[in-house]
């Protein structure tokens, strides 16, 4: 037991010390540091919370029980309050045609719904989405790095494609934002109106809750809860949706494939294998691939995801690298395949473009959201997930 | 008691030239004062209703994340510029834009902004255009606000609008392609300034690295002296002593004595060394807004492109 402790009190005493450092490096600052400290608060809920997309949905669709999509709903639900404030302050105006900056509104085009649908079914093959991988790779899930490297060849596949849809069917796609017709007020309250619908028709799929025992708190019973025992998704939901709101109010919103697209397209270009310039891409808002030489705040965050998740995993003493099959692995990488070249098309994942996006009432995040779910459901019913 | 006249004579004459001295300079920090105002001065007056602040950054977001208190965002590729065909921004629309900013005409303007006030210095250069009287850039911008430790805001501001008149453009302070062309013929007598870098200039690169080419031929108009922008500024991006930057520019023969034109890649850079020039030192120099992107395009127009880089090919 200790033996896992030990470490994990270490590494987060060394990602504490490693946001303080990079605070004062030239070049990264206040940003980098946050970042980072944002990802590490972000793996610890995710993992505390199991959010995870793929598997909070094939707990509703396969064994009937919606309780990991509470957790969705809250994190919407509280993300959506959160930029309401934000942008109030950012874009005091949302009629006056302009959009708040760097708010994950994307255009809403078929191209979209394909790559939401391909992201699910990666999601299926792989066995979670892009950022489950990130923080399920703290856990010592084996299939992980498989499924990321795969998400990076992805992306690869992902800007050839880009070049050849854009004019035809990106350009002219509208880029919908709800507050631009409805106000701030109205927005928040149809988002509230309909997660609270959500949430009503998702009550007939809730288990019976266990009775919990009454008592005093031990220390015994607090480590137990806090890091043995799943977060409700209640709490882990509007952690998430605070996070959120933190992330886009002091960094940019938040999404954990930009520094992994940037990576694939930086091969590329190095690689003289793509053209100089992806037509319109660098204009749109959304989890921005750029040609780079450095780490970017958001590699620090998702660094930080997979550090911060491995961190609470030794805490508990429950890390253990999985077992892994030659099958396993491969679906795993094809699974990536899908999804970097899903998370490409629609600038961004179910943690970019789903949950920034809905947050920012984006009509691009609910378009993706259930093209995403349509996917996974197609990938459970043909069941790629027992592939590995 | 001839001894005690003449200690009175030499203890007045010393007293009168240093009065006389103090005043030559706060004169000359009175007139640095009315372009250009340090973060102390501004920090004193953000309550000040007849002051207005503006942010004019290159990178999206970085005003909303927190700004001067009680500053205004101006965005350079809408607000300044016509953004269907290649101009600055109409006198009616700056007007508009100048109007809902609570702007009147004896409003003091300060502009500021990232990148060591790259855009700001455009931003004072089209309010100049358009006639405003008061305008001046905050020395060091964004940068040595936040290194200074200062508050940041993030609330946004709104204030009744105001009555600000677009005059016509003073024509003295904007060059067009013929202008320059005439000076390059030698009809006209001028100082042609590339702020650009030594590489743009020699010809060696079409533009900065990331930055897409778009001009199809390389090196600088003929007679251009190359002054690359940073040299104006310190290592904190306030700007250089008046005392350091006539040398400066006396050390490469530009004095003043003759009209000077400034130029960059897009026109928005060379703003910068058009205010040291014409507002800090006070010589006479117009802007180049066309700038390489114009001339490097223009068809039958001379070039010096000492390094004989081929646009195309190799």
């Amino acid at each position: 037991m200790l033996r896992q402790v030990v470490p994990g009190l270490v590494l987060l005493a060394g990602l504490l010390a490693g946001a303080f450092a990079l605070h004062d490096t030239p070049g990264y600052g206040a940003q980098a540091s946050l970042s980072l400290l944002i990802g590490v608060a972000l793996g610890v809920v995710f993992q505390r919370g199991r959010f995870c997309f793929f598997c909070i949905l094939r707990d509703w669709i396969e064994f009937r029980n919606s309780t990991g999509l509470y957790a969705i709903l809250v994190a919407l639900a509280v993300g959506g309050i959160g930029y309401a404030l934000v942008f109030g302050a950012f874009l005091p105006n949302p009629l006056a045609g302009r959009l708040p900056p760097d708010a994950h509104i994307g255009p809403v085009s078929l191209v979209l719904v394909a790559a939401g649908a391909a992201f699910g079914v990666g999601m299926a093959l792989s066995g979670a989405c892009i950022s489950g991988h990130l923080y399920r790779l703290g856990e010592g899930y084996s299939r992980a790095p498989f499924a990321l490297f795969g998400a990076l060849m992805g992306f690869g596949a992902g800007f050839f494609t880009w070049q050849s849809v854009y004019l035809s069917q990106i350009f002219y796609a509208p880029t919908a934002w709800l507050p631009a017709t409805l106000g701030y007020g109205g927005a928040l309250a149809l988002h509230l109106a309909v997660l609270a619908a959500l949430a009503l028709l998702l009550l007939r799929w809730l288990p019976e809750q266990p009775a919990r025992p009454g008592g005093r708190i031990t220390l015994a019973g607090l480590y137990r809860t806090v890091l043995q025992e799943r977060w409700p998704p209640l709490v882990s939901g509007a952690i998430v949706g605070v996070l959120g709101m933190v992330a886009y109010f002091r960094v940019e919103p938040l999404g954990v494939t930009s520094q992994l697209g940037s990576v694939a397209r930086t091969t590329l270009d190095n690689a003289g294998l793509l053209a100089d310039r992806l037509n319109g891409l660098d204009t749109l808002a959304g989890c921005a691939t750029q040609v780079i030489q450095t780490i970017t705040d958001n590699g620090w965050l998702i660094g930080g995801m997979v550090a911060g998740s491995l961190a609470v995993v030794l805490l508990a003493g429950r890390f253990q690298l999985s077992a892994l099959t030659l099958r396993g692995g491969f679906t795993a990488l094809l699974g990536g395949v899908f999804m970097g070249w899903g998370s490409m098309l629609a600038l961004g994942c179910t943690v970019g473009t789903l949950l920034s996006g809905m947050s920012a009432f984006a009509v691009s995040g609910w378009v993706f959201g259930a093209a995403v779910i349509a996917g996974v459901w197609l990938g459970l019913r043909l069941r790629l997930h027992r592939l590995d | 008691m001839l001894r005690i006249k003449r200690a009175v004579f030499v203890l007045l004459l010393l007293v009168s030239a240093g009065v006389l001295g103090a005043g030559v300079l706060s004169a000359e920090n009175v007139a640095v004062e009315e372009v250009l105002v340090s973060a102390d001065w501004l920090e004193a007056r953000l309550d000040d209703p007849s002051v207005r602040v503006i942010e004019v950054s290159v990178i999206p977001g970085v005003y909303e994340r927190g700004h001067i208190p009680g500053a205004l965002n101006f965005v350079w590729h809408t607000d300044f510029v016509d953004t269907v065909r290649r101009d600055i921004v109409s006198a009616e629309r700056f007007e508009e834009l100048a109007r809902a900013a609570g702007i009147n005409e004896d409003t003091t303007v300060i502009l500021y902004g990232d990148n060591n006030n790259w855009f700001a210095a455009w931003g004072a250069w089209i309010f100049n255009l358009y006639g405003h009287e008061d305008v001046r850039l905050l020395d060091g911008g964004r940068v040595k606000w936040e290194a200074d430790g200062r508050a940041l805001s993030t609330s946004a501001e709104s204030y009744a609008a105001g009555n600000f008149t677009a005059n016509d453009i003073r024509p003295e302070l904007r060059v067009r392609l013929a202008d320059v062309l005439s000076v390059v013929d030698g009809e006209n007598v001028g100082t042609l300034i590339d702020i650009r870098s030594p590489a743009e200039y020699n010809g060696e690169i079409f533009a900065p690295e990331g930055v897409q080419e778009l001009a199809v031929r390389a090196g600088h108009i003929p007679g251009a002296v190359n002054v690359p922008w940073g040299q104006n500024v310190r290592e904190d991006g306030t700007f250089k002593s008046i005392d350091e930057l006539k040398a400066l520019y006396g050390g490469l023969g530009i004095d003043g004595s003759q009209p000077i034109i400034t130029y960059c890649r897009i026109g928005e850079r060379a703003a910068l060394t058009w205010f040291v020039l014409n507002q800090l030192l006070g010589y006479d120099v117009a802007l180049y807004d066309g700038s390489w992107t114009e001339w490097g395009n223009t068809v039958g127009v001379p070039v010096d492109n000492p390094a004989g880089t081929v646009w195309g090919g190799r």
